[in-house]
């Protein structure tokens, strides 16, 4: 079954004088989803997550969200939660401090403001440190209280702008774990990031976005499937290494193994650098 | 208005723990107001006698007397040197003169008829003409204090009118005509002496007129003392220091990205605008009252009007907001915006009067003093603190303050910048 839009960008343009950081993107996001927005650094993610929360207006195009209209609206904008690449936090006040503010200003108040305080310290695993100025916390604790202030009033949609720049492979794992908890509970995830195996690893769907135009969008399977190409299997003998695209590694693996022994070999699947390099013919991490 | 208040809780809770800020705005402004006062404060109201030195060559029991009478009279306030060191302290300005008690002046005093006439010497600056004709009038008035002792006591006069009488027999070089007088005289004055009854005074009838001082306060326009005009100058450095912090603070919101996240939430621009102005009024309107406070508690302050000072105070406070705004416009970054905005504050604040006092700026100077709003914040509180301006006469400086306010808030919201891109 079709799961109904969460959030819907139709044409949309955006340009700071002669350059355009989007360039009539249309996308459609599910509820429930975790979607991937991949891109080289400057391909217009954050320009499309910042006219995605109304802090940008489109040159063209229009925005809805959740069939409740435009995020122009303070009522629509209600219904996103938005941790920014920057850390938006105030450094001198802490944690509990930090959400009980912006939970303030998202409407909440009493006993509903202090349950969802306790539950985003929880989940954020911060409760310990809750009482902490955020400046004596570590980057990785900022990075998770970035997003717990994204989660306090506990919106539908949360986009999340490369949540896990500057952080430890420890923390990184922890905010994952707690992206599938969410999609779990049925919240719907937009994520922006230049790691693909991040999107490889956390996302339903991703669009592969380059100088503000969409790419492709998919599913990992199908992109890896439309553009990823066949497997590379690199094997070793004594006059050397050499590389063989196959559809059936294992295969080939054995009919090369006829041919004389193999010192040593290794399979490159097809993942969403290929795809991207096929695509725009430059490397993700080049680019 | 929970969103603002909300902003503005933040905000204050920010500023309570940026030492800094802190210092800034209440601490500054008090050491200000305290060390100008105190380096600007006259004698006070406590009256002091002339301060004066006395050389005693006599140097006996009725000299002793004269400078114990001397030193216990209000007029004056005396210290005994010798003649070198009497003359060094009214050379080097520490004393107003210095008198000389001679040798032989303790017999001599209170003796009313014969005998050498003494010779008291007195040295004053003669640029004090008017302390040393003072001087003069309260040395002849406690000479004359001895001769009334003296006729107070009938036994003691009598001894002296026998003493000056033998004197007069044998004076050979005396005029006849008054040696024959006073051989009159004195005889007749001995027997008045004698029949006065027992325990009465003859001063009575020597009394013409007794001479009473009163202390009158003389009623002045100006300040009662220095620190009214120090307070009101410190107050205008607190609410200078807030108005610049609050205003950093909103280009600090946008450079660090809090900015967005504010304006990501369910609220209007102006909310977020509100809530910083709300704060920073809430702060220029506590700081100079917590100062006046201590200015009346500790530092005799008394202003002539608590309501009018209140409307002053909330009418420096909306000016400051306004130019708070203003301020948040002037620079990109917070060093940026710090630097700019003090200079301006500065520049504001010298030809003002926030630095040195209205009152004592050149007449030149005075028609741009019109331009600062200092000028109109510290005259507003000064008019309620001791110029007794009347609730009409603060309406002119108070309208300029809400007038400026309003000006600059308008063209900070219209210019501020709400993201680094724009």
């Amino acid at each position: 079954m079709m799961r109904a839009t969460m959030l819907l960008l139709k044409n949309v343009r955006k340009a700071f004088g002669a350059i355009v950081a989007v360039d009539g993107l249309s996308l459609s996001i599910r509820q429930g989803e975790v979607f991937g927005l991949l891109g080289p650094n400057g391909a217009g993610k954050t320009t499309t997550v910042n006219m995605a929360v109304g802090l940008l207006k489109p040159d063209q195009g229009t925005i809805e969200l959740d069939g409740a209209g435009s995020p122009d609206r303070p009522d629509v904008r209600a219904k996103i939660g938005v941790a920014t690449q920057a850390l938006a936090l105030y450094d001198d006040l802490t944690g509990e401090e930090n959400l009980s503010f912006f939970g303030k200003l998202q409407g909440l108040t009493g006993r509903r403001l202090a349950e969802r305080v306790e539950w985003a310290l929880e989940f954020m695993a911060l409760a310990d440190r809750r009482r902490d100025r955020v400046k004596t916390y570590s980057g990785g604790m900022k990075r998770r209280l970035n997003i717990a202030v994204a989660m306090i009033h506990d919106p539908p949609l949360l986009l999340l702008d490369e949540p896990t720049v500057g952080v430890d492979p420890q923390s990184r794992n922890a905010i994952f774990e707690n992206i599938f908890s969410l999609r779990k509970h049925g919240r719907t995830v937009v994520y922006t990031t230049h790691y693909m195996e991040e999107a490889q690893r956390l996302c339903d769907r991703v669009g592969i976005i380059d100088h503000g135009r969409l790419l492709a969008l998919d599913t990992v399977e199908r992109l890896i499937a439309a553009h990823g190409g066949k497997s590379i299997l690199v094997a070793e003998r004594g006059d050397g290494e050499f590389r063989v695209d196959t559809d059936d590694p294992l295969a080939e693996l054995l009919r090369l193994q006829k041919e004389g022994p193999l010192q040593r070999f290794r399979v490159e699947r097809p993942d969403l650098e290929r795809v991207f390099l096929h695509l725009t013919g430059r490397e993700l991490r080049d680019a | 208005m929970n969103a603002i208040m909300a902003l503005a809780t933040k905000d204050l809770r920010l500023l309570l723990r940026d030492k800094t800020g802190f210092f800034f705005t209440f601490f500054f402004p008090l050491l200000y107001a305290v060390f100008f006062g105190a380096i600007f404060s006259g004698p006070g109201t406590t009256a002091t006698g002339m301060k004066i030195v006395v050389v005693d060559e006599d140097d006996t029991e009725g000299s002793k007397k004269f400078i114990r009478e001397l030193n216990d009279s209000p007029e004056l306030d005396v210290d005994v040197a010798d003649r070198q060191a009497a003359t060094d302290s009214v050379r080097r300005g520490r004393r107003i003169g210095y008198v000389v008690l001679p040798q032989g002046f303790g017999k001599a005093r209170g003796r009313v008829f014969g005998g050498e006439q003494i010779k008291i010497e007195t040295g004053v600056d003669p640029a004090r003409k008017a302390e040393a004709g003072m001087l003069q009038g309260i040395l002849t008035k406690y000479m004359y204090q001895g001769i009334q002792d003296a006729f107070a006591n009938p036994d003691k006069m009598r001894e002296q009118i026998n003493e000056s009488l033998d004197e007069v027999r044998t004076a050979q070089d005396m005029d006849p005509a008054a040696k024959a007088t006073l051989q009159w005289f004195l005889p007749t004055l001995d027997r008045f002496m004698r029949e006065l009854p027992k325990g009465q005074s003859a001063n009575r009838g020597w009394q013409t007129f007794d001479l009473e001082s009163k202390d009158v306060i003389v009623q002045r326009g100006g300040p009662k003392n220095s620190y009214e005009i120090s307070f009101p100058q410190g107050i205008i450095w607190g609410v200078m220091g807030c108005a610049a912090g609050f205003g950093i603070s909103l280009v600090d919101e946008r450079t660090k990205g809090t900015l967005v996240r504010l304006r990501i939430a369910p609220i209007a621009r102006m909310h977020i605008l509100a809530g910083k102005a709300l704060a920073c009024l809430l702060t220029t309107i506590a700081a100079p009252m917590l100062l006046l406070l201590l200015a009346v508690v500790a530092f005799g302050v008394r202003p002539s009007s608590w309501p009018l000072l209140g409307v002053a105070v909330v009418c420096v406070a909306l000016c400051f907001v306004g130019i708070m705004m203003l301020l948040s416009v002037l620079g990109k970054t917070e060093r940026s915006a710090a630097g700019i905005g003090w200079a301006v504050l500065l520049v504001i604040a010298m030809i003002g009067g926030g630095t040195i006092p209205l009152a004592f700026m050149p007449p030149w100077m005075q028609p741009l003093t019109h331009l600062s709003p200092v000028k109109w914040s510290i005259l507003s509180m000064e008019g309620a603190i001791w110029r007794n301006f009347s609730a009409a006469e603060m309406v002119f400086p108070c309208g300029i303050l809400l007038a400026v306010g309003l000006a600059c808030f308008a063209i900070g919201t219209k210019a501020f910048r709400w993201t680094e891109a724009s």
